[in-house]
């Protein structure tokens, strides 16, 4: 365990070392992407941007003054919003953090029983519903199924509410967590609970389309292998009843692939959700990813890739720790 | 089985929407919230604001907040933007031969919080827009000491009298702000504010001005909430609270606007716009800009020697279709100005565009291209950043501009870059031929002139004549307008014929408004919409 969690930080380091090159790279100025016509005109202004964000040292000066804050957790200050990132971090990511874990909770709890029932009732209704949600889910592109919910759901039929994450004259009540709905549960604000609820059920469900049909595919492949192997033909052959086999024998084995790919769905849902926080002006990280990679914001772009590094690291830990207790056979003896 | 697949493909859309289904009827009876009848929401994409203290702000959307919380001792009008008027200060003379403007301040005009304004707050919230050295701090390089004369007067010196002031003080930037409140948040407005100031962190929420609203919230893309100022000198402001809301997507403004859950979207597109039509709860307010979309050519022979021929620029000049490019692309609104003064700045109007501007004709054209020896055509290459300007890309308008000229047998090569890499290439003057727009700070015509014979002339290479380096001096020295008028009339003329500056468009822009809200005027001012004014429906 301990030299899986040396090689996971050697990871995260690595990948930040090459985000810092090519960041570095590219061509273009981030002075130039920050500073005005008037101002980017007046060397001293321009030098003092420099000094300011450290731009005027060497590249390795730079990396180090980096991996130094690292080890506090201080990714500096950001070039374009002249705050810590943290702070930015901990301001928008709580809004990711919620629409992508009920996105992640939507699609599991639509995508497995789905994959299941295909796979169960192979070449049945089900299953072709299945895998054309599969295909669709997978190949509909985020930002055109956004927009069609958007005017269908809230434009034609006015069952839902518009853009946002609260009524457009409504701001959140005091901050906690950031996580919206977890707040005002606290705080006991129902009225705003069911605003934020509310707010969240369109943009969950674009998110979670894709890896609804991710989940429904790998469900149904990994059951139907299951499901033909011998010990369920023993199972079937002892009389077993069908939903004893299935959820009692076939599943549990067909629980590793799902895990696997679940786990990195949710990182993925986490880092790439763009284009649905735009079309809903959902105020998260994937739109703050998107601005400071366009601004050539070093210490955003740095603070981003570590942490989805990171993510995506912790992510493939728990999994492999969750083969243990799925399948007992993965375990060292 | 196309009967199979026709079946599923009716199913899904109910699948991928069950979730929906079942829970927007629980959810969406969330009642109404009560402030919002009180309430104008206008809906905009303030994702460009990175703060909202006056004296480090240099983004766009801000200055809509800033025009409503905050005013100068100065102004202008809603249109006509050559005229000072009063505002903090009832009156103003020119002192010591010139070196220095003498203001009166308005008598009985309060802060927010119901303290008076006085010469100190002017002082202080100058020396701070300086000494801060930020952004704005550049737009008041012509801006000398501030001295307090008594509490209800003040001198503003000016560093050089041959450049004009006055009107830059109208500017958001030069908001005057108590020095009270500032101070006790650790504001600093002497020299060394630039390390010692902690202020901005409650001015990017709050604000400490005189006007009819004042600022409460600013969250992130997500928005600011401005309540009604209680102590307003000019009255009772029409809400009692507004609400920028940030909206990223036009398509989603066009939705809310139409329900009438915002009540004014200001960033649709002309395609937008034009879906409104015949919608009786929305109508479409339009307002001129200062903003300008540019084209301009090399006249260095190492970047490219036909393009540094006079006749060869003023070929490719005469072969674009100004007036297609502006009714195809932005369904005709836009206006065009001679040269780079915008319409409506010191005397700067249409009717010379008509007169002497640059138009569209191919028999002139092909007699230039003669004259610069290449009655064929020639090759040059034109780098355009990979963004979009009044809701219309620059691959759209280059690519115009590339038929039109390939009319004549000039063959245009369009490099599209990102903004950043576009901008590094052409601050330094590695382009052939660009196009750019142009948003400026304040309505001083001395921005557009020195900028684009100084700043845009050395990127682009091209060497002003003595005669339009004097006319340009001369131009910001001179107060009288007509005076004023005549002279940028005659530096438009030497633009013309250089060829190497093209005005493209000079955009009107539009907003949609429903009917729930009156009194909504877009103005060519910084703040681009007059705010305070716009007030509910009877």
């Amino acid at each position: 365990m301990a030299s899986r969690l040396v090689t996971a930080c050697i990871m995260v380091v690595l990948a930040s070392f090459v985000v810092f090159l090519i960041a570095n790279t590219v061509p273009g100025d981030p002075v130039l992407a920050q500073l005005g016509d008037l101002a980017a005109a007046n060397p001293a202004v321009v030098a003092a941007f420099r000094h300011r964000w450290g731009l005027d040292l060497p590249l390795w000066e730079r990396y180090w003054i980096f991996l130094e804050g690292l080890t506090r957790g201080d990714f500096g200050e950001s070039i374009a919003s002249h705050r810590p990132v943290m702070q930015d971090i901990a301001e928008y990511g709580p809004a990711t953090v919620e629409l992508a874990s009920v996105a992640f909770v939507l699609s599991l709890a639509l995508g497995l029983p789905l994959g299941i029932l295909a796979a169960v009732r192979r070449d049945s209704w089900i299953d072709n519903l299945a895998r054309m949600i599969s295909l669709v889910g997978v190949s509909a592109p985020t930002f055109w199924l956004a927009f069609v919910m958007l005017a269908v759901f809230y434009g034609a039929l006015d069952w839902a509410p518009g853009p946002g994450r609260l009524d457009v004259a409504a701001f959140p009540p005091e901050r906690l967590t950031g996580l919206l709905l977890l707040d005002t549960a606290w705080l006991g604000d129902w009225a705003t609970f069911r605003d934020a609820a509310a707010h969240l059920v369109l943009p969950a469900v674009v998110l979670a389309s894709s890896t609804l049909g991710l989940i429904t595919r790998t469900t149904r492949a990994a059951m139907l292998d299951a499901l033909s192997q011998d010990y369920v033909r023993v199972a079937r052959a002892k009389g077993l009843l069908a939903r004893t086999i299935v959820t009692g024998h076939a599943l549990p084995n067909a629980m590793l692939p799902v895990v696997t790919l679940g786990g990195l769905a949710y990182a993925n849902l986490l880092a790439g959700a763009v284009m649905t926080e735009t079309v809903f002006s959902w105020p998260g990280l994937g739109r703050y990813t998107f601005r400071s990679a366009v601004a050539i914001d070093f210490p955003a772009i740095m603070a981003i890739t570590v942490i989805v590094a990171a993510l995506f690291v912790l992510v493939n830990l728990l999994v492999d720790m969750s083969y243990a207790l799925l399948d007992p056979r993965t375990v060292k003896t | 089985m196309f009967k199979r697949i026709f079946c599923l493909a009716a199913a899904l859309p109910v699948l991928i929407t069950l979730p929906v289904l079942i829970a927007l009827p629980l959810l969406s009876a969330v009642p109404a919230l009560a402030q919002k009848k009180a309430s104008l929401v206008v809906g905009l994409d303030i994702s460009d604001g990175r703060n909202y203290d006056t004296a480090r702000s240099s983004d766009l959307t801000p200055p809509l907040t800033h025009g409503a919380v905050y005013e100068t001792l100065v102004t202008l009008g809603t249109s006509d933007l050559v005229t000072i008027r009063p505002a903090l200060a009832t009156s103003w003379s020119a002192i010591d031969g010139g070196k220095s403007w003498r203001f009166t301040l308005r008598p009985g005009v309060k802060f927010w919080d119901g303290t008076p304004l006085t010469a100190e707050d002017v002082k202080f919230s100058l020396d701070r827009l300086v000494n801060l050295k930020d952004q704005p701090a550049t737009y008041a390089a012509n801006m000398g000491a501030v001295t307090i004369v008594d509490p209800m007067t003040v001198d503003i010196a000016v560093k050089n009298p041959a450049e004009p002031l006055l009107i830059d003080l109208s500017a958001p930037s030069f908001a005057i702000y108590s020095k009270k409140m500032v101070l006790a948040q650790g504001g600093v407005a002497e020299p060394g504010a630039d390390q010692a100031d902690k202020a901005t962190t409650w001015l990017n929420s709050n604000s400490a001005g005189t006007g009819p609203y004042h600022m409460v919230r600013w969250e992130r893309n997500s928005g600011v909430e401005l309540r009604r100022n209680p102590n307003w000198w000019g009255g009772t402001a029409p809400f009692e609270r507004i609400v920028i809301r940030h909206i990223a997507d036009g398509g989603a403004q066009l939705l809310s606007v139409r329900k009438g859950d915002i009540d004014i979207a200001m960033n649709l597109s002309a395609e937008q716009l034009d879906s409104l039509g015949g919608n009786a709860d929305v109508k479409i307010i339009q307002g001129g800009s200062t903003d300008t979309l540019y084209f301009m050519m090399t006249s260095d022979p190492a970047l490219n020697p036909i393009l540094a021929k006079r006749e060869a620029r003023q070929a490719v000049a005469a072969a674009i279709d100004y007036d297609g490019m502006i009714k195809a692309l932005v369904g005709g609104f836009s206006e065009r100005p001679p040269a780079f003064l915008p319409n409506g700045i010191a005397g700067t109007t249409q009717a010379q565009t008509k007169e002497f501007g640059l138009r569209e004709d191919i028999a002139k054209a092909k007699q230039y291209l003669a004259a610069a020896g290449a009655p064929e055509g020639f090759e040059f290459e034109l780098g355009y950043p990979s963004a979009a300007y009044f809701s219309t890309s620059y691959a759209l308008m280059t690519q115009k501009m590339q038929s039109d000229l390939a009319r004549v047998g000039i063959k245009m090569t369009l490099k599209p870059m990102d903004n950043v890499n576009w901008r590094s290439q052409f601050n330094g003057g590695k382009l052939q031929a660009t196009v750019a727009a142009w948003n400026s700070p304040s309505p001083n015509p001395y921005l557009w002139t020195g900028a684009s014979t100084q700043r845009v002339a050395g990127r682009m290479r091209w060497t002003p004549s003595p005669e339009l380096k004097d006319l340009v001096s001369a131009g910001a020295a001179e107060i009288d307008p007509a005076k004023q008028g005549a002279i940028h009339e005659k530096i438009a003329r030497i633009i013309v014929d250089n060829a190497n500056y093209v005005t493209l468009m000079q955009p009107i822009y539009r907003i949609a408004v429903h009917k729930n809200v009156s009194d909504v005027q877009l103005t060519a001012n910084v703040w681009k919409m007059e705010l305070s004014k716009v007030r509910p429906a009877n």
